[in-house]
Formats: structure tokens, sequence, C-alpha cells
């Protein structure tokens, strides 16, 4: 198995996802990922000189848009009915601070 | 008496015409086979009875009124919907902690679709977690069992959708393939289970996992059943930027029979290491009765599909990533108790409410995606899409439809396979039709002669010319029967 | 900390700008069809879309597509047929789905400029402009008589949608720091937003205040957004760095925000740029960073320091549809152009021979350009001679009032084009004195009459009949001999006196022009 991501490149990439791991799930999900890049290979094996991306398997299709037209959203009461937390018709959520400032 | 729900859905039709049973008796039973069979199968994760007995009651009251027919297709059919896909007010979990306890406010366009049809919806069905998965072992709500032998996985990711269909349930079940996860439960529990091409059907609705990849597609024992639902399912949707106009009739091709077809076998998928030799056998007894019905077989070269599932676990990741960072504890979902910081809540309730294999995935696509990586895997991988398109196109210059095996072995043993490589195999013959974006089935035809369990035939067809494997599937359904319920739950052993 | 000019006699400043616009004037966001209105009660407009619901899917909004399309082509961009929307993944709570939909390399508007006008005041930051003649161009600018025009190129324009609102409670003043909890409305969120990116060619903050200036009378002219900085539906960030004189390369650049309003642009920039010349002199070093204008201290505070580029994992948008615009539908956009300013400036210069820096605060408001063009036509054939009366008029008094007066608007006020016809009318004829005209237009405001309704229930008429003025300079110079005296002795500051007594006289009534002739005359023959 070679090694493409250390345990410190697999947390800052948890950091990033916003995953939590303990120290023992950052060891085990270093050797997962390394394994399934292993099998990645074959992408970098290509000869994909002036190969075109297909990022949307559509054909043709291009310009798909709506009018401006308004449609009935959600009362308040159903945009919040999932909320974890709400107060005064917002979510609401713990301090933002701490995790990187303005973003 | 024969259940209801093991009927197809032209019975259930022509008795509720005929008067010899109501909407509501079929929804009754329907519901009475789910309380006894899912027990053993928990196919289910929420059944719900009260939006079943009302459809019924519309349908029959339109039996009263004589508009039955105005009812829609599946008027009066017992039907149930992957846990991944919206109904208004019942639970969509995903099979995940994250989405425990989270109530849709709002319904998907594919179960829009059917229960516009005049279906009973039974409920929501297991699955793996967020649809990462080939056995359905990675729900966080307990397994499925295969109904052909308990001990067995069902497949996955739409394991549910298959198990209650084989299990006698539901007449028709919607799933949903990114990578085989409707043709590949549907090989493993020997029924119908159609992919159609990408953009046939909404995605609107169904939650994400690899939304280029993504598509909703029906189970059913019969290939008119299932072609049934496709035509409710199929077309434009507004809310869908990525779904197409589709006009064909999908049942108009199934009893034109394969004669004078062109169908194409590929030999790098039959001489592939990892394919059992009791599948093999199979998809060659299939191909020697095609040919026997008139059908032309050619050798078609799929030359850039080995790389199908590294593009595939490129692009997956990758997209999952994205469509799975919505779920951070703020607007709903698992939220993490006592945290004074959103950081804290964001990684203890995405660490708590994603699986280990959701985590996996997730971490992947990060990192995939992050610079300088994605020029050297994701870009790439688009274009690796680019030739396994091609490839196809190319193909059905040739032929009208390519058979496969669906799945290189049948079903295997709960915690047979515990490596996520090696698990990742079990999709090598569904992975490229879902890169290519053409449609793709499973087709039962009998039994493994070692396993004695269900073995499935692929067939490939044409960018939306769904009509084109159908029309196989139903000429080979004349040679291997519809479907059975597996046979510890067919109606008569289960003592009905 | 040294003054601006000072600074830039030794430092050169390299400014781009960031400017965020909200498609107000729509019905509808981006990406689904939930109202677009500002203020009302939180999570209100809201859909699965928009809430990033999971299974939700997003549909461009097609007048979207339209607004910023005009929008390239009104500030000379070059419209992109072949584009498609990615992905920006990072996870902030005001965005539903952590995601930004947004544009990536190839935006639907690119390589755009906007020539500006900068003279007067303004010009005055600009270093050593004296060494250039009238005509002569150096680096993006072009020297002119009052002034210089600089040419400033437009990177791009791209379309996405904007974030959540987010009430910070707990701290101080709804500030995020020192918060203990957040609450998020997602109303705003999904607004359609474009999103200009300027090259970094603005090389001083009366540049920059101008670009945005200008910017927005464009963006209003096409009627793609109410641009209210106050509502934060036009916004602006700014790239700051500086170099010595001479120097070629850039210097590390920091990233400043909260500039809402074109006083806390220029305020904000010229603060930065004095502090990063201060740091800089001291041997220190500028951080790559983001800061804050805090408007009332007057200084720039650090919001976070970027230690590597930012990695948002940008990739194709694949529940998007590519873009692939077609001639027609670009020409469609086009012929939906209106005239801008620019080219309504050139136009009231040409056709009523006003000077440039009139026609161009003319234009700077679209009620006050459109008020003018119907005085015209109601000035008729003498739509020439009263073209810079009515201009004056507009630019000077018409703006005071509306500046002192804003919750009143140009089409609410009792001056109709008509009455600034009338108006404008007497003084030409002498009817009335400039200052009496300033009384009549408070007059017309206050009472809501016409001018010569005004002028008659005053008594206000001018005297200009030299038979009756000449009687009353002969007595004021007949009244003053010792004054007569000191003129002739060469003090001819006097004239203002003997004016006033003239005026006094008639009650303010006299033809000061005419006062004016005849006094010179009859005091040289004295």
């Amino acid at each position: 198995m070679a090694q493409h991501l250390t345990e410190k490149d697999v947390r800052r990439i948890a950091e990033y996802a916003r995953i939590g791991l303990t120290d023992e799930e950052l060891v085990q999900m270093t050797v997962d990922l390394n394994n399934v890049i292993d099998t990645l290979k074959p992408i970098t094996e290509f000869d994909l000189e002036g190969v075109e991306p297909t990022f949307h398997p559509i054909g043709d299709l291009s310009n798909v848009m709506r009018e401006d037209v308004e449609v009935a959203g959600f009362s308040q009461k159903v945009a919040l009915s999932n909320a974890p937390k709400q107060m005064d018709g917002c979510f609401l959520i713990p301090s933002i601070l701490g995790e990187g400032g303005d973003r | 008496m024969a259940s209801f729900a093991t009927m197809d859905v032209a019975s259930i039709q022509a008795g509720l015409k005929a008067g010899e049973f109501s909407a509501r008796e079929v929804a009754e039973d329907a519901l009475a086979r789910v309380e006894a069979a899912d027990k053993q199968v928990h196919a289910f994760l929420e059944v719900t009875p009260e939006l079943a007995l009302a459809a019924a009651d519309k349908v029959d009251a339109a039996r009263a009124a004589g508009t039955l027919d105005a009812c829609g297709p599946l008027a009066g059919v017992p039907v149930a919907f992957k846990d991944n896909m919206n109904l208004a007010g019942t639970h969509t979990t995903c099979a995940s902690r994250m989405l425990e306890n989270y109530v849709s406010p709002y319904t998907a366009t594919c179960v829009q679709r059917v229960l516009d049809a005049g279906a009973l919806p039974l409920g929501k069905l297991n699955m793996d977690e967020f649809a990462f998965g080939s056995s359905t072992e990675t729900s966080a709500f307990g397994t499925t069992g295969n109904p052909w032998d308990l001990s067995r996985v069902p497949g996955g990711s739409s394991g549910g959708s298959a198990a209650a269909v084989a299990a006698g349930m539901c007449t028709v079940t919607l799933g949903s393939d990114t990578g085989g996860s409707i043709r590949q439960p549907g090989c493993f529990c020997g029924v119908v289970a159609v992919k159609p091409t990408y953009g046939v059907v909404s995605r609107y609705g169904v939650v994400a996992f690899g939304s280029s990849l993504d598509q909703v597609g029906p189970f059913a024992r019969t290939v008119r059943d299932a072609a049934l639902t496709m035509n409710a399912l199929a077309g434009r949707d507004p809310l869908d930027c990525t779904s197409q106009h589709v006009t064909c009739d999908f049942t108009a091709n199934l009893d034109k029979g394969v004669d004078g077809m062109r169908i194409g076998v590929v030999p790098e998928f039959m001489n592939a290491r990892g394919l059992q030799p009791e599948v093999k056998a199979k998809i060659e007894e299939v191909v020697a009765k095609l040919e026997g019905m008139g059908a032309r077989i050619e050798e078609v070269a799929l030359p850039n599909v080995h790389a199908a599932i590294s593009a595939y676990y490129v692009l997956g990741p990758c997209e999952a990533f994205s469509n799975l960072a919505r779920f951070d504890s703020v607007r709903y979902g698992y939220c993490d108790p006592g945290h004074k910081d959103l950081g804290g809540q964001y990684e203890a309730s995405r660490s708590r409410g994603f699986g280990p294999e959701a985590r996996r995935r997730i971490m992947l696509g990060s990192y995939l995606l992050s610079s300088g990586v994605y020029d050297k895997y994701y870009y790439p991988a688009q274009q690796v899409r680019t030739l396994i398109t091609r490839d196809y196109a190319q193909a059905y210059e040739k032929v009208d439809c390519i058979l496969a095996p669906a799945a290189p072995r049948t079903a295997f043993k709960f915690g047979e396979i515990s490596e996520p490589a090696e698990m990742y195999l079990s999709d090598m013959y569904t992975i490229s039709i879902n890169i290519a974006g053409n449609g793709g089935m499973n087709m039962p035809v009998g039994l493994g002669a070692q396993s004695g369990l269900p073995v499935g035939a692929q067939l490939i067809g044409p960018a939306f010319k769904d009509e084109n494997m159908l029309r196989v599937a139903a000429a080979l359904e004349t040679v291997y029967g519809a479907a059975p319920v597996a046979p510890d739950f067919a109606p008569a052993k289960a003592g009905e | 900390m040294k003054k601006l000019e000072e600074v830039l006699e030794d430092w050169e400043a390299v400014i781009g700008l960031e400017i965020h616009a909200e498609l107000t004037t729509l019905e509808t966001k981006m990406f689904c069809g939930c109202k677009l209105e500002f203020g009302a009660p939180p999570n209100t407009h809201t859909c699965p879309v928009c809430l990033g619901l999971p299974g939700a899917l997003p549909v461009p909004n097609k007048a979207a597509i339209e607004s910023i399309v005009l929008a390239g082509l009104a500030t000379n961009c070059d419209i992109e047929k072949h584009s498609m929307f990615y992905r920006k993944n990072y996870m902030y709570p005001d965005m539903a789905k952590n995601f930004q939909t947004t544009q990536g390399p190839i935006a639907f508007c690119m390589r755009g400029h906007l020539d500006l006008d900068v003279d007067g005041a303004a010009a005055k930051e600009r270093y050593r402009l004296d060494d250039l003649a009238v005509g002569e161009t150096e680096d993006n600018i072009t020297r002119t008589e009052d002034g210089y025009v600089a040419h400033v190129g437009i990177t791009r324009i791209h379309m996405e949608e904007d974030a959540g609102k987010m009430v910070h409670v707990g701290g101080g003043e709804g500030r995020i720091a020192g918060a203990t909890h957040s609450m998020v409305d997602y109303n705003r969120a999904g607004t359609p937003l474009i999103e200009l990116v300027t090259e970094p060619d603005l090389r001083t903050p009366e540049e920059a205040r101008l670009f945005m200036q200008k910017l927005r009378q464009i963006y209003l002219a096409i009627g793609i957004s109410d641009c209210s900085m106050e509502e934060g539906s036009l916004r602006c960030d700014g790239n700051v760095s500086l170099r010595k004189r001479g120097a070629k390369g850039l210097g590390t650049k920091t990233e400043l925000k909260n500039m809402n309003s074109f006083k806390n642009l220029h305020d904000g920039l010229t603060y930065e740029i004095c502090r990063q010349a201060e740091v800089l002199e001291e041997g220190g070093i500028i951080y790559q960073e983001t800061r804050h204008w805090d408007p009332s201290v007057k200084r720039t505070i650090v919001m976070r320091v970027k230690e590597t580029a930012d990695d948002y994992r940008l990739f194709p948008e694949p529940d998007l549809a590519p873009y692939d615009l077609s001639d027609a539908f670009i020409e469609g956009v086009r012929a939906k152009l209106p005239e801008l300013p620019d080219q309504k400036a050139k136009r009231f210069a040409a056709d009523f021979g006003l000077s440039a820096y009139d026609a161009r605060h003319l234009v700077e408001n679209l009620d006050v350009a459109a008020f003018f063009e119907e005085a015209m036509a109601a000035a008729g054939a003498d739509a020439l001679t009263l073209a810079k009366p009515i201009a004056n008029l507009m630019i000077n008094d018409v703006s005071a009032y509306l500046n002192a007066h804003v919750d009143e608007s140009l089409g609410n006020l009792a001056l109709t084009p008509a009455r600034a016809v009338e108006l404008t009318k007497l003084t030409a004829a002498d009817a009335i004195s400039s200052k009496q005209a300033k009384e009549v237009f408070a007059a017309v405001l206050e009472e809501d009459k016409d001018p010569g309704v005004i002028v008659d229930e005053r008594g206000m008429k001018q005297v200009s009949d030299t038979g009756a003025i000449e009687a009353v300079v002969d007595q004021v110079i007949a009244a003053n001999p010792d004054e007569v005296a000191r003129y002739k002795e060469g003090n001819e500051k006097l004239i203002g006196f003997f004016v006033g007594q003239c005026m006094k006289q008639m009650r303010g009534q006299g033809n000061p022009k005419v006062i004016n002739q005849l006094l010179a005359e009859k005091l040289s023959q004295a």
C-alpha cells in the first residue's frame, strides 16, 4: 500500500469536512483512505491529451432555466419544523467564533 | 386466496374493475403481509397504513363513480419507496442516525408521480446509509434479510426495495442507483430492477449521493409492471434541470421478441476475474436462449470500461462530500447536545450522525477535490467518463442491447465481505453504466447451479432507448417466467 | 500616521474591488421560486431549495441570467456563451447547502472596462498628475483639462447566490465576537447576486469611490438592482497593496470589508493605505489578511489571517445544465439595454450645449436626468438657452434640497419640469434676479404654485428699465459724495456699496446687471 496520506493530512481533511475523529479513528481512516486511493490508480494511467471531460452526462442539454415567477414556499412553522434549536422564527446555533473568523 | 400483493398490476386492476375486491382490501392485505413478513426480512423502516388506506379509499371512490381508469396506471397497486425519497409527512432517514427524526416537509417528484398514478404507499424501505454500500449492511437501523436466504444480504444499496418485492410485500417499489444500487440488489433478490438512462426520471426530492450518477427506477416481479411504472415515472420535471423530455411508451415493445435484434456480449466482462462460474454459466445459457429466439449475438469491445470503478470512486465521493455537507445540525438532522461553539457541534454531530462508510466517502471526496489533487484524479476521471461513454456509443453502432452479468456472484452472507475495496467490486458490472449515463436493468434468469440463489442478467441499452432492454427482458421472461416470490414467502407456503 | 498625499509621494497604492450586487428588481430567488423581499419576518420566504433540504435541486432564474448579461454588456464585457455553475464548498451556517453555487474560471461576463472621469478635488489624489500634458497618456490614465480619465479593467462578472442573514446574540452590539448564540434567517439565502471583480487598476481611494459610483449608476440605469448600500444590496470589498514608486511587482495585499457607503469606501481605503505605509516604513511586514473597516473608530481591524490560499474545492455543479447562450439570447438582452449614463451625458452635451461636467452630474441620478429631458421638451424653442440654467438648478438647488430632505424624492416635489422652465425663463428674461430666483424656488416647493404666480403675488418683478434705474443711480451718487470721492481715488471695491444702496432703494427688484453698468458709467463721469 502506498502512503498517499499521512495521519496529519487526514486530520486536516477531517477538519475541512467537519468530521470529528478520535485518535483511533484517525489511524483506521488513514489506512482505509490509503487503500481506496490505491485503487484509483487506473485513472492516473490514461493518456487523456485532448479528451474533453464530461461533467454533465446529459448530452446536448443546456440553458435549462425557469421563468421569474413566484412559487409558494414554506410557512415559518414548516421551515423550522425539523430545526434542532430555534428562537424567534430563526434557526439557533451556538457561538460561531473560534472556528475561523469570517469564512 | 392468493395475496393481492403477490399479484401483478394487471391482475390487481382487472380484479378492481370486475368488482372482485376493493382497493382497501388490497391495501389491508398488503399491510398484513408486511406485518407478518417484515418481522423476518426487515425491509421497511416505516410503514404508512394511513397513507395506504387513504389512497385506497380514493381508488375505491373512483371505482364507485365509474372513473377507475382516470386513477392512473398503478391504481390500487401496493408500493413502497427507498428511504432516501421524500414523502411529505413521513420520515426520510436515508438509514442514517443523522436523519433519524427528520420528517419530510415535501414530496419527491418520483414519489408524487407514482402516487398520482393511483398507487398505495405502504411505507419507506431500508437501504445502505445514504446509499453508500452494496449490501444494506451499513444501515443504521439494522440489516435487511435476503428473502431467498435470510442469512444473506439482499444486496444494496436499495436492499429494502428489492427484498420487499422478492418477499411479496409490494408489487412495485422504487430504488435509486448510483453505481448499481438498483440492479445488484435486484440480482441478489431475483427481481426485475431497472435503472433508466440518466435524466429519464426526475431526481427532485431524492436525497442525493452522486448527483451526476444517481437515477431512480422500479423493482417489480414482471417486466410489464416495471415498464408500467417507468411510464408513470419518466419525463421532464421542471424541478430537475437534468431531467429530459421522454415520450416513449415503455410497454410498447414488450411483445415484439428479440428476433432480428443485435445483442452484444463483452469479452472483458465475461472473462473478468471474480466472475463466479455459476453466474458465467447462466449468462452463457441466456446467450444461447436469445440466439435461439432469433437474436444475433455480437462481441463488442469496451476498452476503457476497466477504469470505470476507479472513476466511480473518484466522482461518487466528490459529489457525496459536497451533497452531504448540508447535514450540519443547523436546519435539521442530528445535533449533538451541549456544545457552546458551532465548530464543536458540527464535528460531533457529523461524526456521530454519520456511520463509518459515510464518513469515509466524505473524507475521500474532500481530499480528492482539494487543490492539486483535483487535477490528478477528479478532472481525469471526468475525461475517462468521456472515453467510457464513447465506448458504449460505439458499441451501440453494432448492437441494440448489451448482455452482461448484473453482479459477479450471487448474494453473500452477512459480514462475509468486510474490506471496503472488496465490497466495491460487487458493482464491477454496473458502475460503468452510471458513468456513461445510459440505462441498465437486472433480469432474473433462474437460480445458480451451485448456490441455488437468484442469478441476474444485466441488459444494458443505449441512452434514451430503455425500451430496447425492456424488450429483451420481456423475451427472457417468456423463457424464465416472471420473477417468483421467494419460496419461504410465497403465499401458499406462508400458509395464507 | 502620515497623510494620504504624503504616503502617495513614496508609495503607489494598487487597489482592486470586488463588488456584489443583489438583483433586487427580480421577483424570485436565483434557484427557486421564493419571493425576494427585504425585511419580511424570518424564514417566511423559504422552500426545500433555499433551505438546502435533502433532495432539493436548483433551477436557475432566467431573468437573473438576462440581468447579468445586461450588466456585462453595460460594462463593455465579452459575453461568454459557454459557461457553467460550480460549487464552492465550505461550511458556514448562513449557507444552507454548505456550498455556494457560483461560477468557475469562465463567468458569463469577462474582460470589461469602465472609463472614469476624475476631476476637481478627486483628481488631486493622483500622484504627479501635473507632469502630464492634456491629452497625454501614462499607464491607464489620460490627462484632461480639469483632471484625467482612468481606464479601469473589469476581470469578470459572475453569477452566484447570496447567503442567509445572521443575528448574533449575547455579545455586544450584535457582534459575532463575544456572542453566545446566533440566529439564522434564510429569507435572503439564494438571492441572485452578481459579483464584479476589477483588475488592480485603481490607484487612489477617489478612483475607487468613483468606480463604485459609476457602476451604481449603470446598474440603476439598467434596472437590475436597487443598489442600496444601507440594506446591503450593493456591497464592496477592496484589495489593497503598496509598492514603492517605480517598482513593478505587487506587494502583499489585504482584503478590506464592511465599506458600506461611498464615504466608508474612501475612508477605509485611505486608512488602509496609510496603515500599510506606516508598517512598511517601520520595517514591518504586511500579512495577507482580511480586515474590517470600523467607521466608529476610523480604523481597519484584522478579521482573519490567511496562512494559505483558500481551498474551496470548486467543481462543476452537476445538478445544473451548462450554458450555451445563443446569439439570439444575447442580442435579445442587448435590445433591452437602455441609454447608459455616459451616452446620456454625451447626448446632453451635444444636444443642449452643456459642459461635460454639467452633463455628467445631470446623469448621475436617473430621475434628475429624466426631469431635465422633460424640462428641455417643455422649453421648446428656448431649450438651448435654458439648458445651462436648468442644469444648474438641478445640480445645485434641487440636489441640495434633496440631500437635506432625504425622505423626499424628485417625483414628489412641487417643482415640475414645466415650473423649472418657467422659473429659469423668468431669470433669463431678467424678470427676476438670480437671488429672487432662489426665493421663488423655495416658494414653489413650499406653496406648490407656479413661479409666475409667486412672482406676481410677492410683487417681485425685477426692474430692468434703464430710465427707472438711472433715477435711482443718480440719487445714490448724489447722496454719497464721500464715497464717490474715495471711489474716484481708486477704491473700486466701493462699487459694491453703491449697488447695495441702489438695491435697497429698489427693494431688491433692480436688475443688478443694469445697475452695475449704469453705476460704472455715472461714477466715471461724476
